[in-house]
């Protein structure tokens, strides 16, 4: 372009050089024409819509949605320039350290720190005199403080906490602090936590339990419970038991707080749930949230393991605030371990019923879970244990009881796969042996009893798209399943197990959903053209900020380096609920659509400012806004935004997303609503060495439905990560408690986490279902993908030696164990000459197979119809399908109280049952 | 830091006269982490770092600070010992880790290898007191053996390499077969004296005649210490030539010659091969202190054997 050039609207001063033209923005310099393959039939391009179309189809720019993108923050990660939570370095900082109780459970009678304060280079020491207010992730459960209070309640509770000018100093110091304790009786067995106890770890005052350790206690009865043993023509009963597993993500918790000079203070700590840290604090420290700055760094890692908000947080600030210094906290990784808040140790009883037809006529699961000390999550953590396995199979009867109890352990709590995942391998292992004795194909079964999309389950969860159908045939054909299913050769198996969970959690922990949104997000367009993402949502590795920047680029017709996302403070972030439920891509991508909408919108009428074309027949491509029919006509990016910022400046706007109403109305309706569920199926095999017991997992084919993947590196990466994680819960991993009480393999050289010589060759499947209120479609793809692996592990191990597992994890010792009892029961003394399980198909399986084939129609048939019918859980036990099937009969229950009859003859959480509330016993705490 | 054997001999000899505690550290992938935890930790080392004379490695002679991972890269080396050294770890801690070192490994319990903190909530144990005569917490209500764990993946395969081990002192060198080396107790370990070191390991060249296998049980293929370990060589013809010796049972490796003896004096094929491996089996007496349970690893032992015997085409 020559400088004479006329230039309208950029006119320099007469006699100066003008201004050149604005260009497109980005690195390049021409923008690109819309890649028509990506652009939906439904706006006229060449994406094939098998599942419809969808809300956000007219969106669709092609410039990211949908392509392999490397996460927008990999290049600080690994250069090395990504500041985690211990790289955060203040100017005169102070290390904290933490002393911690000896004790399984003691009354602490005095703390004497004057010998320790007397030590040169001590600075602050607090105790649980600093602060007296108690804190919980949950507010219904807030039973957690800074610092221990009266009582510590496992070994390395929180007692004192100390900040010195070194390491060495503030170790040094922890030794001279004086703890007198008197010892209490502890508990350690979760049976033990079901009978009163003269002492109870926690005090609930008028709603405790008994006397007893109960923390919480769920009943749930739903349909034809009464007759599922007589309708049943196949019973499966298991007792499992799970051990504890821990998050163990690389980086371990540290934070840093400081005070500056007007009295706010910052916090930087690698945080999944920012916002929930943030109120936590403002309780604990006494002062108005908008006194402080939650500061997430970047987090190594948190799997749930970094979603409460933690003491040794709360006492950073407290001793930031005594010495007037920054304070940092690190962890060690037995520190890591003793916080722990890791997957339940559980006992869950699964029973299953089918019957003649080959429906599940019941599900009777009684889950008791160790909370360890604290109850965290755990309130939900009980309910998810039941209510996440009411699909995606339409079942005739669910009964649920469950009970959390308090142990004098490290607080169990939220990990991948909340609460969902040890009875999700109860039930598909449950599933795997009703095929067995019903002598038909596990995949048939399972093909022949799922419910529909746009459906609602038993307890009233609303499914909105489902392509589970797709993920078993996907993996069916993928693992060549028909020819080695029951056809390997001893010690070589192959297994199928599916998952169900949900995409966000549908009520906010915190507050009424009515008035504040899940999330949202601002954006700001100056004139450089760039995008800044404001948003709270926490980036724990998942990629959540390369999410939000895909959305606002595609929406806006941008290249991804034009989006910059700050997502680190609460001071310039709007709320976001943080990294929990799979919540994010959903909810904030979701409100980062809706912002960049309104963006949007007035850059298309600038465009017709400027153009004089009608802004409804505009497009938006890679950095240009055209007519659709006449790209001819049209401006770059860069001129309408100029175009629309001349009367305003900058252009701001704000979007967000909050769930519909969804749910029924019975007590615990809320727990595992979701405005989305996710799907999956995955195939292993597993080669079990029968003389050692040791089983080795060499291929895995994982199919995930996502409802569409905004970034399919992204959810293959997460579907080979959750193999990964689920195998180690599956082969190898537990936290070990020795028979003082104490955790045995506090460290990462015995908690045996698998290595890279363990990993099967993992095929992610991606199955994109098209979510109609997910952005763009997608689902989450985040913990779904970890449920099926451990199942399909177990039923492998079935299939190549005939052992049926019900403990986790299956260590070679353990199947050893079971290989001996094997041999003893087929009367063969080398393992080498056992049998394995043969499949001989009943009639049955065509039933089913036919069954299969109709509800695939079915399944297809309501996707691709806009005026559908409802379809209630029930109709395929001969049920009006558009009517929940309680509101048709008196025989389908609903209820969430136990009946003096089942009460006679509990199981075992549900015995938790036989004990009154004190506030219904006429006492008072 | 000594800069040759005798400097590092005359360092050592001026602690014992001092009266000072001290450890060697050589590669540091033990003896750090053990330090961390305050596993006795001593108020001196002294670093094997700059000695050159023990970095020496040929057929058959392995200098004390060869590294782990020399031994498998090594095409020279017998390819038991390159197995054996490939199993141990990871190649990060192998390209630190020394023979001398892996040798002379600290001895493993799961009441030991514990923080400080850990351990003074079960009021410690005998292996590291602290001053309080704590008893063991393995077999309990005593406090006159530690039965710690010897987890070392190389000495059972330079046991039944015939290898000698070469020590030096203050007060002079001596040698003896490796599998005289090592004195049961989980806390003396070895025939070591206070400011004696392991310099070399020699083999002789006819060893390099045997064929040899190790067999280990592990959780994991990598990282992790054996659980059970056999290895066992032959010429391929004689039988007299057999040798089995194991790691990871007892507090220190065994050498099974007085098995092997007694099951080829009247040797039945394979029917022998089982004989031998039960024989094996009973001979070890593991305890309840690594990860798993000790009736486990004792069975193992008998299948290692067999595997062991099996692969080396003994009929």
């Amino acid at each position: 372009m020559s400088d004479d050039e006329e230039m309208v609207g950029y006119r320099q001063q007469p006699g100066k050089i003008s201004f050149s033209r604005p260009g497109s923005g980005g690195k390049d310099q021409f923008s690109t024409l819309r890649d028509e393959g990506m652009i939906p039939e439904s706006q006229g391009g060449n994406k094939s819509q098998p599942w419809g179309s969808h809300r956000h189809d007219e969106l669709v720019t092609s410039s990211a949605i949908g392509k392999r993108t490397p996460l927008i923050d990999s290049r600080e990660k690994v250069t090395g320039r990504a500041k985690y939570g211990d790289d955060i370095r203040l100017p005169n900082e102070l290390i904290g350290k933490i002393l911690r109780s000896p004790h399984h459970f003691a009354r602490i009678k005095s703390v004497d720190t004057s010998a320790a304060e007397a030590l040169p280079g001590v600075i602050a020491i607090a105790t649980g005199a600093d602060a007296s207010a108690k804190f919980g992730v949950l507010p219904v459960t807030k039973d957690e403080h800074a610092l221990a209070v009266n009582l510590v309640r496992h070994v390395g509770d929180l007692v004192a906490a100390v900040a010195a000018e070194d390491e060495a100093t503030a170790l040094h110091a922890l030794q001279l602090i004086d703890v007198d304790y008197e010892i209490l009786d502890s508990i350690h067995d979760m049976k033990e936590g079901l009978e009163n106890s003269e002492n109870p770890i926690h005090d609930r005052g008028e709603y405790h339990i008994g006397e007893a350790n109960i923390q919480k206690r769920v009943y749930q009865e739903f349909g034809e419970v009464d007759n599922v043993s007589e309708n049943a023509a196949a019973t499966h009963h298991s007792n499992w038991t799970f051990g504890g597993i821990n998050h163990g993500f690389t980086e371990p918790h540290a934070a840093v707080a400081n005070w500056d000079s007007r009295g706010r203070l910052t916090l930087y700590t690698p945080q999944q749930v920012p916002h929930y840290l943030h109120r936590s604090l403002a309780d604990v420290l006494e002062i108005p949230m908008h006194q402080i700055n939650v500061y997430r760094t970047f987090v190594g890692g948190g799997f749930g393991g970094k979603s409460d908000p933690f003491p040794h947080e709360m006492c950073a600030a407290i001793l930031a605030r005594k010495s007037g210094r920054p304070v940092r906290i690190t962890f060690d990784r037995e520190e890591v371990f003793l916080t722990n808040r890791g997957r339940h140790p559980s006992h869950i009883e699964m029973n299953l019923h089918a019957d003649s037809q080959g429906r599940l006529c019941g599900i009777e699961t009684d889950a008791l879970i160790d909370g360890g000390s604290f109850a965290s999550f755990g309130h939900v953590t009980t309910y998810y244990n039941g209510v996440l396995h009411t699909a995606p199979y339409e079942i005739g009867a669910f009964h649920y009881t469950g009970a959390r109890v308090w142990t004098n352990k490290p607080a169990s709590g939220a990990m991948r796969g909340h609460g969902a995942v040890n009875s999700r391998c109860a039930v598909e292992v449950g599933l795997d042996d009703l095929a067995d004795q019903l002598q038909v194909d596990p995949m048939t079964l399972r093909l022949a009893n799922l419910l529909p999309p746009l459906s609602a389950t038993i307890t009233g969860f609303r499914i909105t798209s489902t392509g589970m159908r797709e993920c078993l045939e996907k993996v069916r054909k993928a693992s060549d399943w028909e020819n080695k299913f029951r056809k390997l050769p001893l010690g070589h198996g192959i297994g199928i197990g599916c998952g169900f969970f949900i995409s966000g959690s549908g009520l906010p922990i915190h507050w009424d959903p009515n008035k504040f949104p899940h999330a949202t997000v601002h954006l700001k367009i100056d004139m450089d053209g760039g995008v800044t993402v404001h948003t709270g949502a926490a980036d724990i590795g998942q990629g959540s900020d390369t999410v939000v920047a895909q959305s606002v680029a595609e929406v806006l017709g941008l290249p991804l380096d034009m989006i910059r996302v700050r997502s680190q403070e609460s001071d310039t972030s709007p709320v976001d609920l943080g990294s929990y439920s799979s919540r994010v891509t959903f909810m904030n991508a979701n409100a980062a659509i809706s912002a960049a909408m309104k963006i949007r919108q007035e850059l298309l009428d600038a465009t017709a400012e400027i153009t004089g074309a009608d802004a409804a027949h505009m497009v938006i491509g890679d950095r240009r806004i055209y007519v659709k029919r006449d790209p001819a006509v049209g401006v770059s990016y860069l001129e309408a935004l100029h175009k629309a910022q001349e009367e305003r400046g900058a252009l701001v706007a704000s979007g967000a997303y909050r769930t519909p109403p969804m749910g029924r109305a019975h007590k615990g309706a809320a727990a595992g609503l979701a405005p989305a569920y996710s799907f999956s199926a995955y195939a292993a095999e597993v080669k079990v060495d029968v003389e050692t017991g040791q089983t080795k997992v060499i291929n895995v084919w994982a199919a995930h439905d996502c409802g569409k993947a905004l970034n399919p590196l992204s959810v293959e990466g997460q579907i080979i990560g959750s193999c990964h994680m689920g195998m180690g819960q599956v082969l190898s991993e537990e936290m070990v408690y020795g028979r003082t009480g104490h955790l045995m393999n506090g460290n990462l050289l015995d908690y045996k986490i698998p290595t890279i010589h363990e990993m099967p060759h993992v095929t992610p499947i991606i199955v994109e279902s098209n979510d109609p209120e997910g952005p763009f479609g997608a689902k989450e793809a985040g913990e779904g993908p970890l449920l099926p692996i451990l199942p399909a592990v177990c039923n492998a191990v079935y299939d190549a030696v005939g052992i049926r597992v019900d403990e986790l994890p299956i260590t070679p010792d353990r199947i050893h164990r079971n290989i001996e009892k094997l041999c003893r029961a087929q009367g063969v003394s080398d393992p080498l000459d056992l049998t394995t399980p043969k499949l001989k198909l009943s009639s049955l399986q065509e039933t089913l197979a036919k069954r299969a084939a109709e509800h695939e129609q079915r399944d297809i048939d309501r996707r691709n119809n806009d005026g559908i019918e409802p379809y209630h859980n029930g109709a395929l036990f001969g049920y009006d399908p558009t009517l929940p099937a309680d509101e048709q009969s008196d025989e389908w229950k609903v209820s969430v109280i136990p009946t003096s009859e089942y009460l006679a003859e509990p199981r075992l959480a549900g015995s938790a049952w036989k004990h009154t509330e004190r506030r219904h016993r006429g006492e008072s705490s | 830091m000594p800069n040759n054997l005798a400097e590092a001999m005359e360092v050592a000899g001026r602690f014992i006269a001092a009266g000072e505690e001290f450890d060697w550290i050589a590669g540091g992938t033990d003896l750090i982490p053990n330090y961390k935890w305050h596993l006795n930790p001593k108020p001196n080392v002294i670093s094997l770092a700059n000695i050159s004379e023990l970095n020496q490695l040929t057929r058959t002679h392995i200098g004390a600070m060869v590294r782990l991972q020399d031994l498998t890269e090594n095409e020279e080396m017998h390819p038991l010992l390159a197995t054996a050294a490939g199993s141990i770890a990871s190649v990060m801690i192998r390209r630190s880790a020394t023979v001398g070192g892996n040798i002379c490994l600290d001895t493993r319990c799961f009441w030991y290898n514990q923080s400080e903190d850990w351990r003074q909530s079960i009021d410690w144990c005998h292996k590291c007191d602290c001053g309080t005569e704590a008893d063991c917490r393995v077999i309990q209500n005593q406090n006159d053996l530690c039965v710690a764990t010897y987890q070392a993946d190389l000495a059972p395969a330079l046991i039944c390499l015939n290898a000698t081990i070469h020590l030096a002192s203050p007060n002079g060198l001596r040698e003896m077969p490796l599998s005289d080396f090592f004195e049961l107790d989980g806390m003396k370990k070895n025939v070591l004296n206070r400011g004696e070191i392991v310099t070399h390991i020699t083999l002789l060249e006819d060893s390099y005649s045997l064929i040899g296998t190790y067999h280990k049980l592990s959780q994991r293929e990598t990282w992790d210490f054996p659980e059970a370990g056999i290895a066992a060589t032959w010429d391929g013809k004689s039988l007299s030539s057999l040798k089995i010796a194991s790691t990871g049972i007892e507090s220190i490796p065994r050498d099974h010659s007085e098995q092997v003896e007694a099951a080829i004096e009247s040797w039945n094929g394979s029917q022998s091969i089982d004989e031998l491996s039960e024989s094996v089996r009973k001979s070890v007496k593991p305890v309840n202190n690594t990860g798993f349970q000790p009736s486990y690893r004792r069975k193992m032992v008998k299948v290692l054997t067999r595997r062991s015997l099996k692969q080396l085409g003994i009929k």
